[in-house]
């Protein structure tokens, strides 16, 4: 029977403690340990993207990621991202533009968006390759899209 | 009192306030079937059989049943009610007696205490199968000799339409087109997988939440595997990840699974498919081959169509034969053609179970039928443009390809020239092509008139229900039976009904499906969600306000026939400063103890179908898409980018002008993903690519540009005069990538889908390297993509 280790890691900006077992998958620390379901799984394999988070700012896919080499980190979920009672405004622009259908993907998403917000990207067609990694079958992304460049602070909007 | 006013002016029909639900799952606080745990729950599993087609002599259960935290491991002996899931037909069994029939098909059911020791021990399961001979080509499967799949053969059913006279039309024919058209299947690839959550009580009763389109379904599935009545049988729809067809029928499998151990444990149970058990066993579009022999005269009318299909069912019949009964009669577009013999035969094989996939069958024939009207153009030297204003029904010509007459307004010339003038399309056609480099430009047309609502054959399961309970503080609850899966079946109950009563819809609460509070209202399927929902609601608030308008007179001081409900306030119908608010009314109906709960119902008039002809009346009222598609083909490599989409809707009055943008937007997304890069490898009837990695669906770096024409009309009978969209807005985009595509590289392509070797393989020796690819090689690489004939 494998050991268990200690871990620690910022998660939404609390430092938190768990005891897992080494092949424990990150998203299932989150789910399950946790109890912060935001984060979904949809395809186990790194490849839907329903299961992204940020790990130290970057988004990852929390399905392949161990949750002990998030040990000393800084994760972020869907449910981090909004501040004071206010959601991201990623999010809020994503309800306002009806980017959201059957809301599945949309976690990832919303954790996908507000890096590329934090990074400053606003060219439309980065910020679609920057997306590329996150599936979305009810949209088609066009308001997905409109969302993004709605969530820009003003005057910084797309250099096309 | 009109139930159903149209009412552009004011209101919130036809707006963009928020959805209802979008708040929530943007937060992450919307809870789907996996995101609900209960104290001693158990995760289920399911050993699935690794072959196509095979008796099954016996199963070694003592290795699962070892596996630490397993609680229990049944099979087919143990299953308390009928063995049968079969949704039209009883010729599925829930898990394998004797025959296995397809890759996937359930040999034994676990539950365990953790999902990772229920899957292992799933896996541990020893079938002791003896493998018999298969058959994976539906064409072939008709032929005799070929393995049975059930016993009497493998021709389930042929569909027809047989109208007018073949052979003194072909007489008046210039040009005559045959073709043979291979379209493959598609997987729906809904992000969030099929997922049910089983709660027993004693094995007297048992409560399902289930991610799902039609918990009336399950409900009926569970009852007779359990053998207990349907008011025994709780289903209550869970927010559901996706759904396009993949979650009607299919979920009630899972369901009864999770069922049967629920009641076998006494404890909840939850099942969750892995993606790729889902992929491989879960139903898909069919895969048909479409034969065409249509006639047009020199001026591009056409005189007669002969179509011949075939679909391949898989396994079981599920919903085939109700997606043999759309495609058939769907078979010759929107045209006018004075004779038609249109035949659709569905197969048996031991590949995937073939089901509904928004569409329904349509997209394959109008796949078919649009490709033929440009090659038609294409012979004759006329614009497809053209050549489809030439022959599309209109209101004067308005006999549908069964005999049956459109009602007016028929929108198809209207929506091709809205598209067109989006499009540019006489702009592009002017221009010259760049020949420079290996990419090609092209431009092509899709048009569709699709049938709203049920077939005339599911006219049995053709009727909705509502409730509607204004609350003493003047909100609303209303529970309808039919589901929202992203498509915005909730905005649309909640914007009608709201509209309806008068109120901002945020007052409006629509909650989640539940059987136990609602009449069967069918399955949400058809594009029928808002139009049938809709009505209901409106029923039942017709019925509540004989109770609300004599209570808002007496406070108004008028007569009760001249109350109106708008903005908020009752008012005195032409003196609108006489008001008193919508809540004031609902808490004096509280306080003198006045009914304030209503419930609706609406069943569609019952209309002729003529089966064995195929004349009549199969649906209610149609509704025209037209989609013109740009793309760019590089030339060398055989990818497609699709630049840009114009698209005209006929959709009667917008209810949500969000959701329907949404629907169009992703409807064309995910036709242009069937029509390019989503292809169903399968070997011997086992998927190959049964993951995300390898079946490739459109991503934010695929989407094009898409434009949007609404056109509104008088007359439907939907509420408020809505159609449906949600199976238009894909049905044509598929069949504009393809006229697009033959148009910008100046061959025909007769395969879907468009993949890069399939696109190579039809430029032959026009390809620019054709000198390096022999044909040895082109054909390898189409091998690789083709369900492989010789076995």
């Amino acid at each position: 029977m494998a050991e268990r280790v200690t871990i620690t890691l910022t998660l939404n900006g609390e430092r938190r403690i768990f005891e897992v077992l080494p092949g424990r998958r990150l998203l299932d620390l989150l789910r399950d340990d946790a109890g912060l379901i935001g984060t979904k799984e949809g395809c186990g394999a790194g490849e839907c993207g329903a299961c992204t988070v940020l790990l130290d700012g970057a988004p990852v896919t929390s399905c392949l990621v161990l949750a002990a080499s998030a040990d000393g980190h800084e994760v972020v979920t869907v449910e981090g991202l909004q501040s004071a009672g206010h959601l991201h405004p990623f999010q809020e622009a994503l309800v306002k533009h009806g980017g959201v259908q059957c809301g599945f993907c949309t976690p990832g998403i919303a954790v996908t968006g507000a890096a590329i917000v934090a990074r400053g990207e606003a060219d439309p067609s980065e910020q679609a390759r920057l997306l590329s990694g996150n599936l979305c079958r009810c949209t088609g992304y066009t308001k997905v899209m409109e969302a993004l460049q709605d969530a820009f602070p003003e005057g910084s909007h797309a250099k096309s | 009192m009109d139930p159903s006013p149209r009412t552009a002016d004011h209101g919130p029909l036809g707006g963009r306030h928020e959805r209802p639900d979008a708040r929530a799952k943007v937060a992450g606080s919307a809870r789907y079937v996996e995101d609900l745990a209960l104290p001693g729950m158990l995760h289920a599993a399911l050993a699935v059989s690794p072959v196509p087609s095979a008796r099954l002599l016996g199963l070694e259960l003592a290795a699962a049943r070892a596996v630490d935290g397993v609680e229990a491991v049944l099979t087919a002996a143990d299953i308390p009610g009928k063995n049968q899931v079969g949704v039209v037909f009883p010729d599925q069994p829930l898990v394998v007696e004797e025959r296995v029939r397809m890759v996937g098909d359930r040999l034994a059911l676990v539950a365990a205490r953790t999902p990772e020791a229920a899957w292992q021990a799933a896996r541990l399961v020893q079938p002791l199968l003896e493998a018999l001979p298969g058959v994976h080509d539906p064409v072939a499967a008709l032929n005799s000799g070929a393995p049975p799949v059930h016993e009497g053969g493998n021709l389930i059913r042929t569909f027809k339409v047989v109208r007018g006279d073949i052979a003194r039309e072909s007489t008046h024919a210039d040009v005559v087109v045959e073709a043979e058209y291979k379209i493959g299947g598609q997987e729906h690839a809904y992000l969030e997988p099929q997922a049910c959550l089983a709660i027993p009580e004693g094995r007297q009763r048992i409560t399902i939440i289930a991610s799902c389109q039609c918990p009336f379904y399950i409900q009926q599935a569970v009852a007779r595997v359990l053998g207990i009545p349907l008011a025994a049988v709780r289903v209550e729809q869970a927010p559901t990840g996706g759904g396009f067809g993949g979650k009607e029928d299919y979920p009630s499998e899972p369901a009864a699974c999770a069922a049967v151990l629920a009641f076998a444990t006494g404890r909840p149970v939850r099942l969750v498919l892995p993606r790729e058990l889902d992929m491989q066993a879960s139903t898909k579009r069919h895969a048909v081959v479409v034969r065409h022999r249509w006639g047009a005269g020199r001026d591009g009318r056409l005189r007669f169509a002969e179509v011949d299909t075939v679909m391949d069912a898989g396994a079981y019949i599920g919903l085939s034969t109700v997606v043999a009964e759309r495609a058939n009669v769907s078979s010759i577009g929107p045209y006018h053609v004075p004779a038609v013999r249109v035949a659709t035969h569905v197969a048996y094989t031991n590949n995937l179970f073939g089901g509904a996939f928004r569409g329904f069958g349509h997209p394959q024939v109008t796949w078919a039928a649009e490709a033929t009207m440009d090659k038609l153009a294409r012979r004759l030297g006329i614009d497809p443009l053209e050549v489809r204003r030439r022959n599309v029904l209109d209101d004067r010509r308005r006999r549908f390809c069964t005999g049956q007459l459109l009602h007016r307004p028929v929108l198809a010339r209207e929506c091709l020239d809205r598209a067109a003038a989006l499009a540019g399309w006489d702009e592009f056609h002017t221009q010259p092509r760049t020949t420079a480099g290996p990419d090609r430009d092209g431009m092509g047309i899709g048009l569709a008139l699709y049938g709203c609502n049920l077939h005339h054959g599911g006219q049995r399961l053709d009727r909705s229900s509502a409730v509607v309970i204004l609350q003493a503080d003047g909100s609303v609850v209303v529970r309808v039976g039919l589901t929202e899966m992203g498509q915005g079946n909730l905005a649309a109950a909640q914007t009608i009904a709201a509209q309806a009563l008068g109120v901002d819809p945020a007052v409006v609460q629509v909650w989640q499906p539940d059987t136990t509070t609602v009449g069967d209202s069918g399955p949400t399927v058809a594009s029928r969600g808002a139009h049938m929902s809709g009505l209901a609601i409106l029923d039942a608030v017709k019925r509540l306000r004989t109770k609300l308008d004599p209570v808002a007179a007496e406070l108004l001081g008028c007569g009760a026939g001249e109350v109106e409900l708008a903005d908020g306030f009752a008012f005195v119908r032409g003196k609108p400063e006489r008001k008193v608010s919508v809540a004031r009314v609902a808490a004096e109906m509280a306080a003198r103890r006045i009914e304030a709960i209503a419930t609706g119902w609406h069943r569609t008039r019952a209309r002729r179908f003529d089966a064995e002809t195929g004349t009549g009346a199969p649906y209610e009222f149609y509704a025209i898409a037209c989609h013109i598609a740009r793309v760019k083909v590089d030339e060398e490599l055989g990818l497609i980018r699709v630049e840009e989409v114009s698209a005209a809707h006929d959709v009667g009055q917008v209810i949500h002008r969000d959701a329907l943008e949404g629907q169009i937007q992703g409807g064309i997304v995910q036709g242009i993903g069937w029509a390019t890069t989503e292809e169903l490898k399968l070997d011997r009837g086992r998927l190959t690519n049964a993951s995300f990695t390898d079946y490739i669906i459109p991503t934010a770096a695929d989407a094009p540009k898409v434009t949007i024409a609404v056109v509104e009309s008088e007359g439907a009978t939907g509420p408020f005069g809505a159609k449906g969209v949600g199976e238009p807005s894909l049905i044509p985009a598929p069949a504009a990538v393809r006229n697009a595509v033959c148009d910008a590289l100046g061959v025909e392509i007769d395969r879907l889908p468009l993949s890069p070797p399939t696109v190579v393989a039809a430029l032959g020796a026009r390809h620019p390297f054709a000198w390096l690819l022999s044909e040895k090689q082109v054909d390898e690489h189409e091998r690789l993509a083709t369900v492989d004939r010789k076995r």
